[in-house]
């Protein structure tokens, strides 16, 4: 594993250059932004809070000051620790954060795992059948999906499974009426499914491209052949080395692709209203909260950053003439 | 048949009253408070305050009745409130609730910088085993609204972590709250105002296709659905359209352009809506029944002022609009005529046109832009609508006619919009009115002794016979309409009497949850 101290040490360099130059440039971007927090905060009670309240309201958040202090503020908190306070929860940015990952990473995390093994799979089941009827379909497939937005498919299966059908829940993370301890175990999965299903086909539709094209030209290569002369069946070499052969590369690139996992479950959670950070996400950014904006991209770079490195490392693990590249 | 009249009557007085179950109660009607349930910084200004009881409240006819409260006096000066407080109210873990309690509560509202606008408010001190004293600064009626607002928290055990946990005096007490995805409450055992007919009560938020779904599927009882769904109710439940002062109208610039602006650069004055002909000659044109059903799908009614149906509104003071006979005499006798036979009106050179701004991702308002623009260029008008974003809209809004909605149970708003001394502050008066009679009057209505006492004063704003705010006097605003809010409701579940709701739409709509009922057989 000598390979591993160079990466992962070269990786916190750029992760240290990086993180301030986020920073600064989210805080620029939110502060450029044409809402008013203390409007946003008033909210539909801007009938009853007259001027002077007004003015009360942003001297208790700081938003008086000018935006360069606040930053000053905001990155003096942090360097003790202090994420600061969300305007929109009225509460610390780490305690927000905290409550509302546990239901972000069981979805994202699903859809992670889900859209894996379904791209791959497929990607294999069409590489076997390369040129046949099955492969077409599963192109075809894998084009439309990766041209179809998000929010039409969490549209046309709430459409077909919750309502047509009624098989499945369309919204929330439980069935409303009953407290977390009395929903079941089954209730949580299924309304699992939905919002899991539109999220994972953002990842699946590039990995059953991919790895069809890995697993093609392995197959059509002599390593192949040698196995098919020694008898082995097309589907046994496919799920067999073929699988070794195209995992890898196929793991880099999902692993690659988290931060649109995460992009997207801003969009699945408000769609079907998931109670995660991605919910929470929308609401900072329409209420122009800086500290909470702040302290979510942040996290999600630190997450993304993660997902890059483990990427990574995976590939070489996979693959040992990544180890060592030439001069 | 009087015969028979009365049998029918006895037969319903007689007739078995359906036993009332409790039994749990789903609710979709959104207004989940993010930042949580303390009072101090905003909860419970619209609705029910679920967890808290105030001194005051609104009975459905807006008049108030006590709730924490007994007798509450204002001293002759109109500063003091004396508040005495029933001996029996007890918060939801069985502690009693004190005047400490209510003096700690008003107390902590002033200093907090929250939602709550304590502003003239002085201090609260205990004054007796049940009695609280209030005190303002200068006379200020309006601050009744408070009274029925500020929910009590206990001296005791408040803190930072009273949003999430609170403890009240009021019908319900908090079972769980998920945020962003649920709240459950159950009856509060120790509540003074009598039984409730759930046993729990459960508020799904998230989005309103959600709460759509969930009514869809039978799982919801009451849910908040858009105006354009309010007659589609699935099986089991009846559409509910209830009257509001969410209003909308269109504010007008009050001064001529002197090329005067704000201290941020914003212009300042429209020549032509400047004189008070074209703001009447509008108000009598516009036909508002038209906009009702052309902007609302009949889901509304006509608007003449910013507090239609609520007790300190006056009536006398709005014109009724659908005159374009009317209109044009008004124009023509000021001066405002097509000389030049284009279809529209000019005076001194000046043409008679002029945009209406509307937020440009509000379709109510797109559609009553467009609707008046059409209406008035019948009389000579040329109105051209411009929708823009909020941003955009504040730093025009003080030189072009602006699509605005106000409504609340609070007179102090009247003072907000048509005060003087607010002139180009905030959203509230934007066209720079001011009108000392209608100052003095406005001021009047604060020093008044008690709120019923207010409500001539508040009145005579609008219009006291000579002059006002209104459409006969000085014609600041050309009100349009009052929306209606829609929700499905459950045939078993009677909501009782309901008032006249302010703006927002969704959770106002609990003000009354306590006095609910199921009417169905389990």
């Amino acid at each position: 594993m000598s390979w591993a101290r160079p990466l992962v040490l070269g990786r916190l360099v750029r992760l240290a250059w990086l993180l301030p130059l986020a920073a600064v440039g989210l805080f620029t971007l939110i502060s450029l932004a044409p809402i008013d927090p203390v409007q946003a905060y008033v909210g539909d009670r801007t009938a009853l809070v007259g001027s002077d309240q007004r003015a009360a309201i942003a001297a208790a958040w700081g938003l008086d000051r000018p935006a360069t202090e606040r930053f000053g503020a905001w990155l003096g908190g942090v360097a003790q620790g202090d994420l600061g306070r969300s305007i929109t929860y009225d509460a610390p940015v780490s305690e927000v954060i905290a409550r509302r990952v546990p239901a972000s990473l069981a979805l994202i995390g699903t859809a992670f795992v889900t859209s894996f093994v379904v791209g791959t799979g497929l990607g294999i089941a069409a590489a076997t059948a390369r040129g046949g009827v099955g492969d077409r379909i599963l192109r075809s497939l894998a084009v439309v999906l990766s041209a179809s937005p998000g929010f039409w498919i969490a549209i046309l299966l709430i459409a077909v499974f919750a309502i047509a059908l009624g098989w499945l829940p369309s919204c929330c993370a439980a069935p409303p009426g009953l407290t977390l301890a009395e929903v079941g175990i089954g209730d949580r999965l299924r309304h699992l499914v939905l919002p899991v299903a539109t999220l994972s086909v953002v990842g699946t539709a590039p990995l059953i491209l991919h790895t069809r094209q890995r697993l093609v030209v392995f197959l059509d290569g002599p390593a192949a052949q040698h196995l098919r002369a020694h008898g082995l069946t097309e589907r046994r070499i496919a799920f067999g080395a073929g699988l070794r052969h195209a995992v890898g590369p196929a793991l880099n690139l999902h692993l690659a692709g988290a931060g649109e996992l995460f992009g997207g479950s801003v969009l699945a959670e408000t769609v079907f209203a998931w109670p995660g950070l991605g919910q929470a996400t929308a609401r900072a950014a329409t209420g122009a909260d800086a500290p909470l904006l702040m302290g979510i991209g942040l996290s999600t770079l630190l997450l993304v950053f993660c997902g890059n490195l483990a990427a990574d490392i995976a590939a070489r693990i996979a693959d040992p003439r990544l180890r060592h590249p030439r001069p | 048949m009087r015969l028979l009249f009365a049998a029918a009557l006895s037969a319903m007085l007689f007739a078995p009253v359906a036993a009332v179950t409790a039994r749990p109660l789903v609710l979709a009607v959104g207004g989940e408070p993010e930042g949580g349930f303390d009072p101090i910084t905003g909860w419970g200004s619209y609705g029910t305050p679920l967890f808290q009881s105030t001194l005051l409240r609104r009975a459905p006819d807006l008049s108030l009745v006590g709730d924490l409260a007994t007798d509450w006096t204002l001293s002759p000066d109109r500063t003091r409130w004396t508040v005495t407080l029933r001996d029996d109210a007890r918060f939801s873990d069985g502690t009693p609730v004190t005047p400490e309690d209510v003096a700690f509560t008003y107390n902590t509202a002033r200093d907090a910088g929250g939602l709550v606008d304590m502003a003239g408010f002085e201090e609260a001190r205990v004054s007796g085993p049940h009695e609280v004293q209030l005190d303002l600064s200068a006379p200020r009626i309006s601050f009744t609204s408070r009274l029925a607002t500020l929910g009590i928290v206990p001296a005791e055990g408040y803190g930072p972590g009273y949003a999430r946990a609170p403890v009240g005096s009021g019908p319900f007490q908090l079972v769980e709250w998920r945020e962003g995805a649920q709240l459950v409450v159950e009856p509060n055992p120790y509540w003074h105002g009598g039984e409730i007919g759930f046993d729990r009560v459960s508020f799904v938020f998230g989005s309103e296709e959600a709460g759509l779904a969930l009514a869809r599927t039978g799982q919801a009882d009451l849910v908040a659905v858009p105006a354009s769904q309010a007659d589609s109710a699935p099986q089991g439940m009846t559409p509910l359209n209830v009257e509001t002062v969410d209003n909308r109208g269109l504010m007008f610039p009050m001064r001529p352009d002197t090329g005067q602006t704000t201290d941020t650069g914003a212009p300042i004055g429209n020549d032509v809506t400047a004189d008070r002909a074209i703001r009447v000659a509008i108000n009598q044109a516009v036909d508002r029944d038209a906009l009702v059903t052309l902007a609302l799908a009949g889901h509304g009614r006509p608007a003449t002022g910013p507090a239609d149906g609520l007790p300190w509104d006056n009536p006398q003071g709005g014109i009724p609009g659908a005159d374009p006979e009317g209109a044009r005499a008004t124009l023509e006798a000021a001066g405002w005529r097509d000389a030049d036979g284009d279809g529209l009106r000019e005076k001194d050179g000046l043409s008679a046109a002029f945009d209406v701004v509307y937020p440009a991702g509000d379709s109510t308002r797109q559609a009553l832009a467009l609707g008046v623009a059409q209406q008035l260029r019948d009389i000579g008008l040329h109105v051209t609508p411009n929708g823009r974003s909020w941003d955009e809209i504040r730093a025009l809004m003080h030189a072009q006619v602006v699509v605005m909605g106000w409504g609340a149970h609070d007179p102090s708003e009247v003072m907000n919009l048509y005060h003087g001394s607010g002139a180009g502050a905030g959203y509230f008066n934007p066209g720079f009115y001011s009108n000392p009679t209608v100052d003095a009057h406005l001021e009047a209505a604060e020093r008044a002794p008690d709120f019923e006492a207010s409500l001539p004063d508040w009145q005579a704003a609008e219009w006291d016979g000579t002059t006002g705010f209104g459409a006969k006097g000085d014609a600041a605003w050309a009100w349009l309409v009052n929306l209606e809010h829609a929700y499905w409701a459950s045939d078993c579940l009677d909501t009782g009497a309901r008032q006249i709701h302010p703006h927002g739409h969704g959770f106002p709509i609990t003000h009354d949850l306590p006095d609910w009922r199921w009417t169905c057989e389990e």
